[in-house]
């Protein structure tokens, strides 16, 4: 007999295992395919070294503020979350430093007045803005699904402009066509500051030139500060807390096995076939109501769904979808020392130091450098001139990432092209390992001199290629699936047909970072594709359930 | 770790329960602690599982240690009591997609000159190849094998799942059948004296002890006899699990999940919570409570006894017996490559390459004796040992095109003279040597990656094995049957009211058996008073009819 559960899943990263767990406590039968040895994707960690335990992808959950967490119970199911007291910092090469804190905010105030008295009391004004109306204004961006397409929202009536507007009393409308650096070009003084902010968008989102993606640069930067923390153990124990929700609501998990095909019939998907290495009997898994593609949506497309079932135009819009701007070379490092700083940083980062820090942030030049050797040339670069690296680190506050006396510096990264993009091919990146990897260590030498080679244990790099072969979701070893620049964000994520999670093949929807609000595994995606489903498959889900306030229907 | 995070009044993630109650809590997330949660959960009791590292499974670990993208077994790498763990059929663990495959060709022992001999899953196969040296031990070992399949199938494997006996009483119960009279002839004597008695051929005694003794059996010590027949039987039937070893023990954690276990990993437990000489929780790293009517411990009498009940909460005699406790005689050392084309072993036979194992670095029995020897001293070990190439049979291994994971594995002492961090690299360099004599293509330009592991990195992935006992202590007659870990516990109940043993220092042992976890559930669900949901195995209920 062939299986069949109301609902197939493909992909077990964060996404598709956040919309499995909805599911199935709204009582569906629901069956995940994953085509790896484990399940949480991007979310994961590794163990190289004995001991020493590094992050290949994920670092940080932002999704705190998001209500997932609390509607899936994740607490309950083992998940820890580790607050830190400085969760972002910059350093230049002649050693200023700034550390920024939600949590302790007169700190940081008090070390930003070294620089610059404004800055401090911006950063005082800003923080003074109670938790809760961030987490209000976060929710309406991150946790709401985009307006549907042709509605024409007027920006000001946006739900979510309307809270910044009420909330933040610096906001002017302009902002919403500004970049991040014009924004706080406006509103704030120190360089350093504005680099380590405009690197803290670029990984997490948008770029902070990128003209009308401001607004979201600043809020990458408020879930940086307020809804993020290192779960206690590694960012895959957040993985197996949402697998062990899933398992107690009775989701079926069968990893290994790698889905080939979804099974379109009539233009309705109704199931999806496995590889013949899966080790199962039935390669062939029906689903009663829906398939929901939790990987990306290149893959989704071009690999799983058959041509004929698509017009030819999608399938070349697909095929357009940009990679860019995600695609991270990663080096994890362990080291016997911890870094010991130059300059008024020395102190600034003393006695604690933020778990996050780029260096150096001397100007934003550097910044548009790497920008433009990666964007515009295609290559990428592996002079320290024109690198800014981000260093993250948690064994400070998490005994169980590293034996005493050792620390573990994961990741540390710099962005490159897409191997599909790089002018001197895939592997190009790959044969320069050792070269882009020396180009890290002299730019951690310049603001950390002591961290010679005779101090690093180990050093472990990923890089985009290697990704999208550890992990077919990577498809171009992108860390957010795909380029969040305004014509490919909001109500245009990934294509304006798609934006609601709903695709050309009836009952087929998206679930993945390549959806809106894209990756950080905030379980925005399912959160919002809920909304669609509940509608779509007349889902009751009990009192648990709450939608997005701002979250607007479909007219009929 | 206080100044670097911040505690909130109201954080966005609610802080864990501090206080949690069940009626059974499990310390250790390795194969038979799952075992034991996985039973007791569906028998309809709240079962909590605490593990210590952040993935289930102890020595069941698949690991992306040749990172990045290759990964590969750090412990157990096959399994050989498939056939016989009740806990695979009770389960149906099959619907999580767990399939193990048994490859035809198991161990080969390729020769310097050429030659080569393979045990292969099936009798005759593997008369054929003894035959080549010996046609008098091909024709004992057709004789011999179904004797030993017998022993396994009617005496060994089912004991294997159920509680021991004291020694006298169970050598006169063996003595009612002719078999069991059998494997009592053979039970006093030490492994090297049943392969040398039965087998004549240098050759083929070499491949036999060395496959009997593999995972740090004394072949020197008598009473261990009747581990030969089990050793050599169920190395004809070593299986791997698809997915890597670590898929078994998430398939077990599934089970504990659907039926309403809880499992905490990144919870190591600092103490038993004793009152009036009764077990009634744990407390983890991080003060949180685990209140149980039942704690089943799978770590070893002297961690569980002397570290988390405290020898002051312990009655004396189990104070006593768990310090008399006696660690692995042998660790291992692990090379661990990944090349771009697999080993391919310099051999006649063509079918040493598809062997799942090779041994490599014995011409005869006394090259075995000498690695034993050479390992129990606290030099370098000898650089002959069994290597496989994990990807050949498993694919899911390596996720980067044309990579393959292979290891060889060595007996090792636990200390080393100026310590492993210095030893590491000659070692590395000489079971590369060792590695390529048979195996010429693993040349510097076919290794895209190493890694090694030694007995101090086994104990630091995981604390429980001491001094890198696999095993969680050593196989010798004082410490197994009726005495693991001793006479008071072998049953899985200890003195201390509340308290159980379900881990590889409880009767039978380590191994991946199954044994001890299966063991203490159903000794917790008797002493419950649960009507256990599944059935004893018929097996094992002719040889309860039979033997006890």
């Amino acid at each position: 007999m062939i299986p069949h559960y109301d609902v197939v899943v493909v992909g077990g990263g964060p996404n598709g295992l956040g919309i499995a767990c909805y599911l199935a406590k709204c009582g569906l039968t629901v069956c995940l395919c994953e085509d790896r040895l484990e399940l949480g994707g991007g979310v994961e960690n590794a163990e190289p070294l004995p001991g020493f335990r590094i992050d290949p992808h994920a670092t940080y959950f932002y999704g705190a503020a998001g209500p997932p967490v609390e509607q899936l119970e994740l607490a309950k199911f083992g998940f820890r979350l580790n607050y830190y007291r400085d969760l972002l910092g910059g350093i230049t090469s002649d050693g200023q430093a700034i550390n920024l804190s939600m949590y302790d905010p007169e700190r940081s105030a008090k070390l930003l007045e070294r620089y610059s008295k404004s800055d401090a009391d911006l950063w005082r004004l800003y923080t003074s803005i109670p938790i809760n109306d961030f987490v209000r204004l976060l929710r309406s961006i991150y946790w709401t699904p985009p307006p549907p397409v042709g509605k024409n929202i007027d920006p000001l009536d946006l739900p979510w402009v309307k809270i910044l507007r009420e909330i933040m009393p610096l906001f002017d409308p302009v902002w919403l066509d500004l970049s991040l650096f014009e924004i706080l070009d406006l509103v704030s003084q120190n360089e350093c500051l504005k680099v380590a902010m405009g690197m803290a968008a670029w990984y997490n989102g948008p770029h902070p030139d990128w003209a009308g993606t401001g607004v979201f640069g600043l809020t990458c930067n408020l879930l940086n500060g307020i809804s993020s923390g290192s779960p206690a153990g590694g960012m895959h124990t957040l993985a197996h807390s949402l697998a062990r929700a899933c398992m107690h609501h009775g989701v079926r998990f069968l990893t290994n096995c790698k889905v080939e095909e979804i099974l379109v019939e009539d233009g309705v998907a109704k199931g999806v076939v496995l590889s013949d290495d899966a080790p199962v009997q039935h390669r062939v898994i029906r689903a009663d109501r829906a398939v929901i593609s939790g990987i990306h949506v290149k893959h989704t497309f071009k690999k799983l769904v058959a041509p004929k079932h698509l017009p030819l135009d999608f399938r070349q819009r697909i095929e357009d979808v940009s990679l860019k701007g995600s695609s991270l070379f990663t080096l994890s490092l362990i080291s016997k020392e911890n870094p010991r700083w130059i300059g008024d940083a020395a102190e600034i980062f003393s006695p604690t130091f933020p778990t996050c820090i780029f260096l150096p942030c001397d100007s934003r030049e550097i910044l548009r450098n790497q920008t433009r050797t990666v964007d515009s040339y295609n290559t990428h670069p592996i002079s320290k001139d024109n690198i800014i690296v981000p260093i993250c680190q948690h064994d400070q506050c998490d005994p169980t990432r590293a034996p005493a006396g050792y620390h573990v510096f994961s990741p540390i990264y710099i962005q490159v092209p897409p191997p599909e993009d790089h002018v001197d091919g895939p592997r190009a990146v790959n044969d320069a390992k050792e070269e882009i990897t020396e180009a890290i260590m002299e730019v951690i030498r310049s603001v950390a001199p002591n961290l010679t080679p005779d101090k690093i244990v180990a050093k472990f790099v990923n890089t985009p290629y290697d990704s999208s072969l550890r992990n077919l979701g990577f498809v171009g070893g992108g860390w957010y699936g795909s380029r969040q620049a305004e014509d490919e964000w909001y109500e245009r994520r990934p294509l304006p047909e798609l934006a609601r999670y709903r695709t050309p093949v009836e009952r087929l929807y998206l679930c993945n970072q390549t959806s809106y609000p894209g990756g950080l595994a905030l379980f925005a995606v399912p959160y919002n594709l809920m909304h669609i489903l509940i509608e779509d498959l007349d889902l009751k889900p009990g009192a648990w359930w709450y939608p997005s306030p701002d979250y607007i229907k479909e007219e009929a | 770790m206080k100044d670097f995070t911040v505690k909130l009044e109201n954080p966005l993630v609610p802080e864990p329960e501090k206080q949690v109650r069940a009626d059974v809590v499990v310390i250790g997330g390795g194969p038979n602690g799952l075992i034991t949660a996985a039973y007791l959960a569906r028998a309809g009791l709240s079962v909590i599982l605490l593990e210590r590292r952040q993935e289930l499974g102890g020595g069941l670990a698949t690991e992306e240690i040749l990172f990045p993208g290759v990964f590969a077994n750090t412990h157990a790498v096959y399994h050989m009591m498939v056939d016989y763990m009740p806990a695979i059929r009770d389960f149906d663990l099959e619907k999580h997609a767990l399939t193990f495959i048994k490859p035809k060709w198991q161990t080969a022992i390729p020769f310097a000159d050429g030659d080569s001999m393979i045990l292969a899953s099936n009798f005759q196969d593997t008369a054929d190849q003894i035959a080549k040296f010996s046609g008098q031990d091909a024709k004992t070992f057709t004789h011999k094998i179904r004797q030993y399949q017998r022993f396994v199938d009617e005496i060994l494997g089912p004991a294997t799942y159920w509680p021991p006996v004291p020694p006298i009483e169970f050598a006169v119960n063996l003595s009612r059948t002719p078999l069991g009279r059998e494997l009592m002839e053979i039970s006093e004597a030490s492994p090297r004296e049943v392969v040398t008695d039965t087998f004549s051929h240098d050759k083929v005694r070499a491949l036999l002890l060395y496959i009997s003794c593999i995972w740090g059996l004394d072949p020197d010590i008598p009473g261990l006899g009747f581990m030969v027949p089990l050793l050599i039987y169920r190395n004809m039937n070593k299986c791997l699990c698809v997915g890597g070893s670590h898929k078994l023990a998430s398939s077990l954690g599934k089970e504990i999940l659907a039926n309403k276990g809880r499992i905490f990993e990144v919870s190591q437990v600092d103490k038993i919570l004793t009152e009036n000489g009764r077990a009634v929780g744990v407390e983890t790293y991080d003060g949180r409570q685990f209140l149980a009517n039942v704690v089943v411990s799978s770590l070893p009498p002297q961690n569980t006894f002397l570290e988390l009940v405290g020898k002051d909460n312990c009655p004396a005699e189990l104070a006593g017996a768990a310090e008399k406790w006696k660690w692995d005689k042998w660790s291992l050392f692990t090379l661990h490559v990944a090349t771009k084309k697999p080993p391919v072993y310099k051999a006649g036979d063509a079918h040493v390459n598809d062997a799942f194992m090779a041994l490599l670095g014995f011409e005869g029995a006394d090259d075995v004796s000498a690695c034993f020897d050479a390992a129990l001293g606290d030099g370098l070990p000898m650089a002959a040992g069994h290597a496989t190439c994990e990807s050949r049979y498993d694919k899911t291994l390596s996720r980067m095109h044309g990579l393959f994971t292979s290891f060889f594995q060595v007996l090792a002492p636990y200390e080393i003279e100026g310590g492993w961090e210095a030893a590491k690299p000659q070692m590395e360099k000489a079971l590369l040597e060792t590695w390529r004599r048979y195996a010429d293509n693993l040349e510097d330009k076919n290794i895209a990656r190493i890694s090694s592991e030694s007995p101090l990195d086994i104990e630091t992935r995981n604390p429980a094995m001491v001094r890198g006992s696999i095993k969680h202590g050593d196989y010798s007659s004082l410490q197994m049957g009726f005495f693991r870990p001793n006479d008071l516990c072998s049953q899985s109940a200890t003195p201390l009211e509340g308290l159980y043993l379900c881990g590889a220092s409880l009767y039978p042992g380590g191994l991946i058996l199954g044994g001890p976890g299966y063991i203490a559930a159903n000794a917790i669900a008797r002493d419950m008073d649960i009507k256990p949901w599944w059935k004893v195995p018929v097996s094992i209920e002719k040889y309860i009819d039979t033997y006890l």
